[in-house]
C-alpha cells in the first residue's frame, strides 16, 4: 500500500491530509471529561430509573431462590423432567448463560491481543456480564442434581473412602472448565479495574468511599513501575484467557458430543458451540449496552460505531452457526446412520418443530439484516435483533437437548417434555440475578475502563495537538 | 436364588437309634474332640503372639466397656423386649424361609412358594415342584402380597356399621346355628364365590345335612364356569375340561384369551410357550389361529388373527365346524358369515385343524355363549382331541345363580343371608338392583376383605383373612390337592370362609386348621397321617392327587345347539358393547392394589385407568378421538366414560373393561378422593352378561387424561424386535444377526484388523486389564421373544423383589414410572397401509392413521442390558454406576448424586430416576415435599412388604435392574459355604433365578453364567437367533434376545411372506438386505428375499 501511495505523493509534491479513523470517543472530548462522565455514573445522584429497575430485578431474583428452595426441599420432580428427557431447561439454561459469558472474555482478551482498540469502551461491562452470566450458569448444574447436598462429590476432594470423581465424565470436565473460566475471568476483570479503582478513590468525597475504593485499588499510585507491572499482568492474563474462550464451550459441548445420543454425538459440536457462544455473548452485550449508553448518557463513549462493529461480529458468528446447522443435517444424511438422520428429521419436523424453526429464524435469518449499515446503526432495530439472538440461542440449546432426548433409539421410550411453573420461574429468576448484579455493578464500579478509553483517544498521544495536558484538561 | 425347598426332614418326634458305637463316634465333631488335648479354644492360645493378642484385645474391650458405662454409650430401649427363650426350629435370623402354600382364585388355585423374612411374607413365587407347574405365576399372584399389607383392609367386626366385639360376632354366628337347627335351615341363604377348596365343599356338605332347606348360591362377575357347563352338556355327565396346549400343534381360539384373561392363564402360557420353543432350523412349532373382537394377549401372539364382533364369533365357529364335522354341516346356514370374512380363511383354517387330528385344540372364551362352547366341544371331539389335548375331569354341578337369589329375596323368603366374599352391590347385574334386594333379607352377615360398596348393605360385617393368613386347602386345575397355609398370624384378626361356615353350621370343629386336616385325612387316608400331612405342607401338594381323566365321547349336543340363534352384526347405529375382565384389576377385586393399578395393561399400556376401547374406523365414523368422554346408552341405561382408540379392535364394538370406578375402594382405588377409572357394571344385565347389542354413543364434551407408559406405537422400521416366518428362519437361520447395522453383509465401512475382525480403537477394559475379570462367574441373560407373550408377571415380580415404589397416575403420565423391567409393545401395520405413515407424527395423532387397523403385535421385555462397555458408566461424574468383576453394571445408590446423565446416555432408557420420595411421601401429595407424610397405619404396613435384602432408594437417586444382585450374592455365599476347602465356588447352573425369570410362566427369561459353556444361558446365546438390541453401538450387552419366529400358514389368505415388522424394516433400510446370508466361499451372494 505504501508503494502505491509514495509515487503520486512525490510527483505532486503536496501532502494530502492524513485520513483519520473515526474517533472512538466522539466530539474530541478531553480526558478529564471522560473521567467525569464515567465516574459520574457512580458518583452523581441516582438516576430515576435505577431504583425501580433494581427492585424489579431483585424481586425476580428472589423468585428464583424461592423456586430453588422448593426444588431442594421437594425433589427434582417439581420440574417437568421425565424418563427420556433427563435434562431440559436446567442444562439449557446452563449452556445459555455460559455462552453469554463468552463475549466478555473474547472482547477483553482476544480483541486485546489483536489490538482492536474499540474494545475499550465495552470490555469492562462485557467482563462484568461474563462474571454474572457464569454465576447464573453455575447455579443450574448445581441445583439440577437429585441430591444437591452431595453435589460437592463432583470435586476431587480427598476422602476416607478414597473415592474419586470419574475423570472420564464430561460433567466433571465441566466442573473444572467452568470454575477455571470463572476464576480467570474474575482475575482479569479485577486486574483491569485496579487503575480505575484508584481513580475512584482519588475522586471520592466521603471517607467510606475512599477507604473501600482504596482497598480495591491496592495502593495504586500510577507510577511508571505500577503501569509497567500492570500492563505485563494484563497481557499475561489476556494470553491465559484466550484459550479459555475456546476451551470452556468446547468442554460444555462435550457433555453432548461425548454421549451416544443421536443428535448429541456429533464432532462438529466444539467449534459450533464456541461460535454460538460468541454469537449469543455479543447479542447479550448489545442488549445491555444499548440501554446503558442512553440511560447513563455514554453515547459519546459507546458510539454507534461500536454497536455497528458488534453487529458485524454477530453477522459473522451467526453465519457460522447457520453453516453448522446445515452441516449437521448434511452429516446426518451423509453419515448413513438411520438413528441420527431420524433425530435430525425429528428436530425439524417432529413434535418440537416449532422450537427448531424459532431457532433458525432468530439465529440464521435475523442476523443477516446486519449486512445493511443502516440497520447496524439503528439502535432500536439492533436492540430488537439482539433480543432475537438471545431467544434464538436459548432455543438452540433447548432444541439440542430436549428434541434429541425425547425421541432416541427405542420408540417405546419416546416421550414429551413440558415445563412446569418452577422451570419457568427459575429461568426468569436467573435474569433477575443477572440484572441485580449488573445494576449494582454500574452503580458502584466504573462501567467503562476509564484508563483504557483514555489510552485510545488521540489526545492520549503526547504528540497530538490536543495531547497530554494540552487543552486545559485536568484529571 | 432358586427356591426349591430342602428335602423333607425326618420326623423329629421319635427315638434316634444308632447301630454301633463306631457309627456314633464317626462324626467329625467326635473325631475332632477326641484328637484334642485341650477343649476347643484353649489350645489356640499356645502361640506366644496369639496369647499376647488375646490380652491386648481383652484389655481394650474392658476399657471400652468402662467408657460405655461412664459415658452415655449404653442406649437400652425402655420398653421390655424378650429374646427367644427357645429359637424356633430352622430359624436363622436374616435368612429368609420359604413355605409352600397356594393362592385360591375362583375355582382354581395357584401353587406357591412364599418367601418369609423374619415372619413376614414378602415375595410370592410359584411352586416349581408342583407336578403341574414350572414355578411361573401370573400378575395377580405376584401382587397379592401387597394386598396382605393393604391399610384399607377390613380390620374390624361391625354390627350395622358400628364396631363390634369379636366374641359378639361369634355369639351371633352360633345364634344363627341354633336358630336354624329348629327349622332345618329354612330361610337361610348362602351367597359365595367359586372356591377350589375341598374343605369348603366338605363343610358345605355337613351343613347341608344339618340344614337341608338352606339354599346355596354362587356369583362371580367374571365366571369361567361355562366351560364346565358346556362340557357337561356335551358329554352327558358332570365333567370339566382340562386343556393341554403343549400337546397341540394347531390351536384355534374362538374369542378365548387363554394366555391372558382366561382362567389359569399362567399354566396355559406355559403350555403354549412350550410349543413355540425352537432351537434350530427344522424344529417345529405350534400355530395359533385367533378369532376375536378385542385385541387380547392371545391375539397379540396369533399367527393368524381374524377380528369379528363378539356376537359374530359363532358364525365363524359354525362355519369351521361345518367343514370339519358332517354332523354340523347344516349349522352354518343359520349363521351368515360377517361381512369381510374371507371363506378361504375358514376353509384353510379348518383344513389345518383337520390335518392335525389329536394334536389340535379348539378353545372358546368365557364371553361367548354356550353354543360356541358346545361347538368347540364338538370340534375337539371330531378332531379326536379328547383325551389328548383336552382331558375331562369329574366336576360337581354348580349352585344357584344370583338371579335366583334375587328372586327369593324379593319374595321375602330369606331370613338370614350369608355373603362370603364378593362385592355384589358393586358388581351384580344392574337389573337385579342388588343394593335394594340384599336389604330385603332380615339379617345379612358378610365376610369380606374390604369395607366396600356392599358393606353398607350388611348387618354383620366380618373381616376376612388373606390367604397368606389362612389355613385351608385347594385344588389346582389338574386336580392336585394343595394346602393353603398361613405364613403370618392374621394381621387384623380376619376369619376364613370355612371357619365362618363351620360356626354358622354349628360344627364341632371350627378351627380352619383342624377342618383342613380333617379333609386331608379323608383324601389321603389315615395311615401314616402325620407324615403325610407334614410332607403335604412341606411340599405344597399331595403327590398323585391329580384328577383321573374321564373318558367322554365325541360329544356333539345337537339339541342344545339347535337353540342357538344368530345375532345381527353391529353397525354404526347399533353398536355392540363387550364387557371384559381387566388385566390389572380383574373384576374389581384388585382395585386397591397399587402394583396392579400401576402395571401397564399388556395391550394398551395404560395405567390407573380403563377406557372404552374402539377401533379407528368406528371412532372415525362416530367422530370420536382419544381422551374424549362419551355417553354410552344401552337398553335405556347409560354411563359416561373416556375413549381410547385401540389398534386391531373389531369395528362397531365398544370394549368396556370391568372392575374400575369403585366408589368405596381405598387409598389407591379412591386416589385423591376420586375413583380410578369408570364403572362399566351399570350397563351389564343378567341377560347380557358379556356383550350387548344396540348401543348408542354421544360425545359429552368433557375430556379425560390417560397415563400410558408407552406413547409411541410403531417400531419405525428399526430392527429392535426381529422376527421372521418359520420358513424363512429355516432358510436363513442367522437372519437376526444379519439385521445388525454392522452385520457381516454390511460391514464394509468398519475398519478391520489384519485377521478380519472389527478393529476397535478402544480396548475393552477386560482385555486391557484381565485382572478385572472374574474367571469364575460372568453373568448373562437371554430372553426368548418367541416365548414371551407379554403377560407382565415379570414386572410385578420385579417390583415386589426390588422394593420398587409406585408413583401414581399423574407421575406415570409425566413419564416417571419406576419399573425396572418393562414390556415394550409395538404394532406393525400392513406394508400397503404403512406407505403414508409419517414417523414424525405426534403420538396423539397415531390414532387417526390407517396402518393401525390390522396390526401385528410384538412384545419385548426390556431391562438393563448390562453392557460390558456401558455408556452410563463413563458419563457418571461420581463413579456411582460402575462395573463389577462378574460383568454386572452395578449402581451404588449411596454414591449417586442424581445428575441423570447416565439415563440420558442409555440407549435403552432402562434407568429410572426417583424424582420424588415415592416411598416416604403420600402419592397424592408428592408436590408438598416434606410438608406431607404418609399416614402412620399405611407407613407401618408398607414397610412390612419390603424385601430386606434390597435397599429402599430415596429421592434424587437413579436406579435400575441389577439382575437381582441380592439373589446372586445369596447363591454365591451359600455355594462358598458348601464348597468349604474344596474351592468349588462356582454356582451350579440353574441355582440363581432372577425374580423376572422365576415368575415367567413361559420360561422366556434365562439367566446364568456365560463362562460356563454348558449353562442354559450359554447354550441359548449360541443359537442362531441370538442378537443384541442396538448391538451396533458396540456396548456388548450381556442381555441378548432370541429373535421371534412366526408360524403362519402359507395357504391362508392373510399369509404374509414376511412379518409386517420385517417388511417395514426392509422398506426403510433400502441398502440392506437382512435376509442375506453372510457371504460363503463359492456361494452366490444374491438377494434371497422371499425366495422360497
Amino acid at each position: 500500500m505504501s508503494a502505491v501511495l509514495e509515487k503520486p505523493l512525490a510527483t505532486t509534491g503536496t501532502t494530502p491530509k492524513e485520513l483519520e479513523r473515526e474517533p472512538l470517543v466522539l466530539n474530541q472530548r478531553s480526558l478529564g471529561w471522560i473521567s467525569d462522565r464515567i465516574a459520574g455514573v457512580c458518583e452523581n445522584a441516582l438516576p430515576k430509573w435505577w431504583w425501580p429497575a433494581f427492585l424489579i430485578s431483585f424481586t425476580v431474583m428472589s423468585m428464583m431462590f424461592i423456586c430453588i428452595a422448593y426444588l431442594i426441599s421437594t425433589g427434582v420432580g417439581v420440574w417437568g423432567l421425565n424418563n427420556p428427557v433427563g435434562w431440559a431447561w436446567d442444562i439449557t439454561n446452563f449452556v445459555f448463560w455460559i455462552g453469554i459469558g463468552h463475549a466478555g472474555t473474547l472482547i477483553s482478551a482476544v480483541l486485546f491481543l489483536l489490538r482492536q482498540k474499540w474494545r475499550t469502551s465495552i470490555n469492562r461491562s462485557a467482563e462484568a456480564m461474563t462474571l454474572f452470566a457464569v454465576a447464573c450458569a453455575g447455579i443450574f448444574p448445581m441445583i439440577h442434581v437429585g441430591r444437591i447436598w452431595l453435589a460437592w462429590w463432583l470435586f476431587p476432594l480427598p476422602n476416607a473412602n478414597s473415592i474419586w470423581p470419574q475423570f472420564r465424565s464430561p460433567l466433571l470436565w465441566d466442573v473444572f472448565a467452568v470454575s477455571t473460566y470463572g476464576t480467570v475471568s474474575l482475575l482479569f476483570w479485577y486486574t483491569g479495574l485496579v487503575p480505575d479503582l484508584a481513580t475512584m478513590r482519588d475522586r471520592a468525597k466521603t471517607k467510606i468511599r475512599k477507604f473501600l475504593y482504596g482497598l480495591g485499588a491496592l495502593g495504586w499510585t500510577g507510577s511508571n513501575r505500577h503501569w509497567s507491572n500492570y500492563e505485563k499482568a494484563y497481557l499475561l492474563l489476556a494470553g491465559l484467557s484466550t484459550p479459555l474462550v475456546l476451551s470452556v464451550h468446547s468442554i460444555v459441548s462435550f457433555d453432548f458430543a461425548v454421549s451416544q445420543v443421536p443428535g448429541w454425538h456429533t464432532t462438529i459440536f466444539p467449534p459450533y458451540f464456541v461460535a454460538g457462544a460468541i454469537f449469543s455473548g455479543f447479542g447479550m452485550v448489545l442488549t445491555l449496552m444499548i440501554p446503558l449508553r442512553t440511560l447513563c448518557k455514554l453515547e459519546e463513549i459507546i458510539t454507534v460505531r461500536h454497536v455497528s462493529l458488534m453487529g458485524k461480529v454477530i453477522l459473522a458468528t451467526g453465519s457460522i452457526v447457520g453453516y453448522a446447522y446445515g452441516m449437521e443435517f448434511f452429516i446426518a444424511w451423509y453419515g448413513g446412520n438411520p438413528y441420527e438422520l431420524a433425530a435430525f428429521k425429528n428436530r425439524a419436523f417432529g413434535p418440537y418443530w416449532w422450537s427448531y424453526w424459532i431457532m433458525v429464524t432468530c439465529n440464521v435469518v435475523t442476523p443477516h439484516l446486519f449486512w445493511f449499515k443502516k440497520i447496524r446503526e439503528n439502535m432500536v432495530i439492533v436492540f430488537i435483533i439482539s433480543i432475537f439472538v438471545n431467544i434464538g440461542m436459548w432455543f438452540e440449546r433447548f432444541v439440542i437437548i430436549v428434541t434429541s432426548l425425547h425421541r432416541d433409539y427405542l420408540p417405546s421410550s419416546w416421550g414429551y417434555f413440558s415445563p412446569t411453573w418452577v422451570d419457568i420461574c427459575t429461568f426468569i429468576g436467573s435474569f433477575g440475578l443477572f440484572c441485580t448484579l449488573f445494576l449494582l455493578f454500574i452503580r458502584f464500579l466504573p462501567a467503562i475502563a476509564i484508563s483504557e478509553v483514555k489510552g485510545v483517544t488521540p489526545q492520549a498521544d503526547p504528540h497530538h495537538n490536543l495531547g497530554g495536558a494540552k487543552g486545559g484538561a485536568h484529571h | 436364588m432358586k427356591t426349591i425347598p430342602p428335602p423333607c426332614p425326618e420326623p423329629d418326634n421319635g427315638v434316634k437309634y444308632f447301630r454301633s458305637l463306631e457309627q456314633l463316634s464317626d462324626t467329625p465333631e467326635f473325631q475332632d474332640w477326641a484328637s484334642r488335648e485341650f477343649p476347643a479354644g484353649a489350645s489356640e492360645l499356645k502361640d506366644e503372639t496369639t496369647r499376647r493378642h488375646f490380652v491386648k484385645i481383652m484389655s481394650a474391650s474392658f476399657a471400652l466397656a468402662g467408657l460405655g458405662i461412664l459415658g452415655a454409650g449404653c442406649r437400652r430401649p425402655e420398653e421390655k423386649i424378650y429374646p427367644f427363650a427357645r429359637q424356633p426350629e430352622g430359624y436363622v435370623h436374616g435368612v429368609p424361609q420359604y413355605f409352600a402354600t397356594s393362592m385360591p382364585v375362583r375355582g382354581l388355585a395357584v401353587p406357591l412358594l412364599v418367601k418369609s423374612d423374619d415372619g413376614r411374607p414378602t415375595k410370592i413365587e410359584g411352586n416349581a415342584t408342583h407336578p403341574d407347574s414350572n414355578g411361573g405365576t401370573d400378575t395377580f399372584a405376584q401382587a397379592s402380597v401387597l394386598s396382605l399389607y393393604d391399610a384399607d383392609r377390613a380390620q374390624r367386626f361391625t354390627q350395622k356399621g358400628t364396631n363390634a366385639n369379636r366374641e359378639a360376632a361369634f355369639d351371633f354366628l352360633s345364634g344363627v346355628a341354633k336358630q336354624f337347627s329348629a327349622n332345618q335351615g329354612d330361610g337361610l341363604c348362602f351367597l359365595m364365590e367359586r372356591s377350589p377348596s375341598p374343605s369348603r365343599a366338605r363343610v358345605q356338605g355337613l351343613i347341608k345335612q344339618k340344614f337341608p332347606k338352606a339354599r346355596w348360591f354362587i356369583y362371580e362377575p367374571v365366571d369361567f364356569d361355562v366351560q364346565r357347563e358346556a362340557a357337561t352338556l356335551a358329554a352327558g355327565k358332570p365333567v370339566a375340561p382340562y386343556f393341554k396346549p403343549d400337546a397341540a400343534k394347531v390351536i384355534l381360539s374362538l374369542d378365548c384369551d387363554f394366555i391372558g384373561g382366561e382362567e389359569d392363564s399362567h399354566r396355559m402360557i406355559r403350555g403354549f410357550a412350550k410349543g413355540r420353543k425352537i432351537s434350530k432350523p427344522g424344529d417345529t412349532m405350534n400355530r395359533l389361529y385367533v378369532v376375536e373382537t378385542l385385541m387380547s394377549q392371545t391375539g397379540m401372539n396369533a399367527d393368524h388373527r381374524l377380528r369379528v364382533a363378539t356376537s359374530q364369533v359363532i358364525a365363524i365357529a359354525a362355519a369351521i365346524a361345518a367343514k370339519i364335522s358332517p354332523l354340523l354341516a347344516g349349522l352354518a346356514a343359520k349363521f351368515p358369515l360377517p361381512a369381510g370374512v374371507k371363506p378361504e380363511w375358514i376353509a384353510e383354517c379348518a383344513k389345518d385343524l383337520q390335518a392335525n387330528p389329536g394334536a389340535s385344540l379348539v378353545l372358546a372364551g368365557y364371553r361367548q355363549p354356550l353354543a360356541v362352547h358346545l361347538l368347540a366341544n364338538a370340534l375337539n371331539g371330531a378332531l379326536q382331541n379328547n383325551g389328548k389335548t383336552v382331558e375331562f375331569q369329574e366336576a360337581a354341578s354348580s349352585e344357584g345363580s344370583l338371579a335366583q337369589l334375587a328372586e327369593l329375596l324379593n319374595g321375602g323368603q330369606v331370613d338370614t343371608l350369608v355373603v362370603l366374599g364378593g362385592n355384589p352391590v358393586y358388581n351384580a347385574p344392574v337389573d337385579l338392583d342388588w343394593a335394594k334386594s340384599q336389604r330385603k333379607a332380615k339379617t345379612v352377615v358378610r365376610l369380606a376383605y374390604y369395607e366396600d360398596e356392599t358393606f353398607a348393605a350388611c348387618d354383620w360385617h366380618l373381616p376376612a383373612a388373606h390367604y397368606l393368613e389362612s389355613w385351608g386347602d385347594a385344588r389346582t386345575s389338574d386336580g392336585t390337592l394343595v394346602p393353603v397355609q398361613p405364613l403370618i398370624e392374621p394381621l387384623f384378626g380376619g376369619l376364613t370362609e370355612i371357619e365362618v361356615l363351620a360356626r354358622i353350621g354349628g360344627l364341632d370343629a371350627t378351627k380352619p386348621h383342624d377342618i383342613a386336616r380333617e379333609t386331608f385325612k379323608a383324601i389321603a387316608g389315615t395311615d401314616l397321617f402325620e407324615e403325610k400331612w407334614k410332607k403335604f405342607l412341606h411340599d405344597g401338594f399331595l403327590a398323585g392327587s391329580a384328577a383321573k381323566p374321564v373318558e367322554v365321547g365325541a360329544g356333539t349336543n345337537l339339541a342344545a345347539l339347535a337353540a342357538a340363534t344368530a345375532v345381527e352384526a353391529p353397525s354404526k347405529d347399533k353398536l355392540e358393547v363387550v364387557f371384559t375382565r381387566d388385566y390389572s384389576v380383574d373384576d374389581g377385586r384388585y382395585h386397591n392394589n397399587g402394583w396392579l393399578q400401576e402395571l401397564p395393561d399388556p395391550i394398551t399400556k395404560m395405567t390407573w385407568d380403563n377406557a372404552v376401547l374402539v377401533s379407528r374406523k368406528t371412532a372415525g365414523e362416530l367422530g370420536l378421538k382419544n381422551n374424549q368422554t362419551i355417553k354410552i346408552n344401552v337398553g335405556g341405561r347409560s354411563i359416561e366414560a373416556p375413549v381410547w382408540v385401540q389398534p386391531g379392535l373389531a369395528d362397531y364394538t365398544l370394549a368396556l373393561p370391568l372392575g374400575y370406578g369403585r366408589e368405596r375402594s381405598g387409598r389407591i382405588g379412591n386416589f385423591k378422593g376420586g375413583s380410578v377409572g369408570f364403572n362399566a357394571y351399570p350397563l351389564r344385565t343378567s341377560t347380557a352378561m358379556h356383550f350387548a347389542s344396540g348401543a348408542k354413543v354421544s360425545v359429552t364434551g368433557a375430556t379425560h387424561q390417560f397415563s400410558c407408559t408407552q406413547d409411541h406405537w410403531s417400531m419405525e422400521g428399526r430392527p429392535i424386535i426381529r422376527e421372521a416366518n418359520l420358513a424363512q428362519f429355516n432358510a436363513h437361520p442367522k437372519f437376526a444377526k444379519n439385521m445388525d447395522m454392522d452385520a457381516t453383509a454390511n460391514d464394509a465401512f468398519i475398519p478391520k484388523n489384519p485377521d478380519g475382525t472389527p478393529h476397535n480403537i478402544y480396548k475393552h477394559p477386560y482385555e486391557s486389564n484381565p485382572a478385572l475379570k472374574s474367571q469364575t462367574h460372568q453373568w448373562g441373560m437371554s430372553v426368548d421373544l418367541n416365548s414371551c407373550v407379554g403377560c407382565s408377571a415379570c414386572m410385578v415380580a420385579c417390583q415386589s423383589e426390588n422394593n420398587i415404589p409406585i408413583v401414581g397416575k399423574e407421575q406415570v403420565g409425566k413419564g416417571r414410572e419406576m419399573h425396572w423391567i418393562r414390556i415394550d409393545r409395538y404394532y406393525t401395520g400392513l406394508a400397503e397401509l404403512e406407505k403414508d405413515k409419517n414417523p414424525l407424527v405426534a403420538d396423539d395423532q397415531q390414532q387417526f392413521e390407517k396402518w393401525i387397523d390390522d396390526p401385528q403385535v410384538v412384545t419385548q421385555p426390556m431391562m438393563c442390558q448390562h453392557c460390558e462397555s456401558a455408556p452410563c458408566e463413563s458419563v457418571c461424574p461420581v463413579n456411582a454406576t460402575v462395573h463389577d468383576e462378574e460383568g454386572l453394571n452395578v449402581m451404588a445408590y449411596n454414591r449417586c448424586v442424581g445428575t441423570r446423565y447416565c439415563s440420558n446416555n442409555c440407549a435403552w432408557k432402562v434407568r429410572r430416576f426417583n424424582f420424588f420420595d415415592y416411598n416416604k411421601r403420600p402419592l397424592e401429595n408428592l408436590y408438598a415435599g416434606p410438608m406431607a407424610t404418609r399416614k402412620n397405619d399405611e407407613w407401618e404396613l408398607l414397610k412390612l412388604v419390603k424385601n430386606p435384602d434390597v435397599t429402599v432408594r430415596m429421592r434424587g437417586v437413579m436406579e435400575k435392574c441389577s439382575f437381582c444382585l441380592q439373589r446372586i450374592e445369596q447363591a454365591k455365599i451359600s455355594q462358598k459355604v458348601k464348597a468349604g476347602a474344596s474351592g468349588d465356588v462356582e454356582v451350579p447352573d440353574g441355582t440363581i433365578k432372577t425374580a423376572c425369570q422365576q415368575a415367567c410362566p413361559a420360561e422366556a427369561i434365562v439367566f446364568g453364567n456365560i463362562l460356563d459353556k454348558k449353562s442354559r444361558v450359554s447354550q441359548l446365546k449360541e443359537q442362531s437367533r441370538d442378537y443384541a438390541v442396538l448391538g451396533f453401538l458396540d456396548t456388548r450387552p450381556r442381555l441378548t434376545y432370541l429373535a421371534r419366529v412366526r408360524n403362519p400358514n402359507p395357504a391362508m389368505p392373510d399369509y404374509r411372506e414376511l412379518p409386517n415388522s420385517l417388511d417395514e424394516y426392509i422398506n426403510k433400510a433400502k441398502n440392506m438386505d437382512p435376509l442375506v446370508e453372510p457371504p460363503k466361499p463359492g456361494a452366490a451372494n444374491g438377494k434371497k428375499k422371499g425366495a422360497h
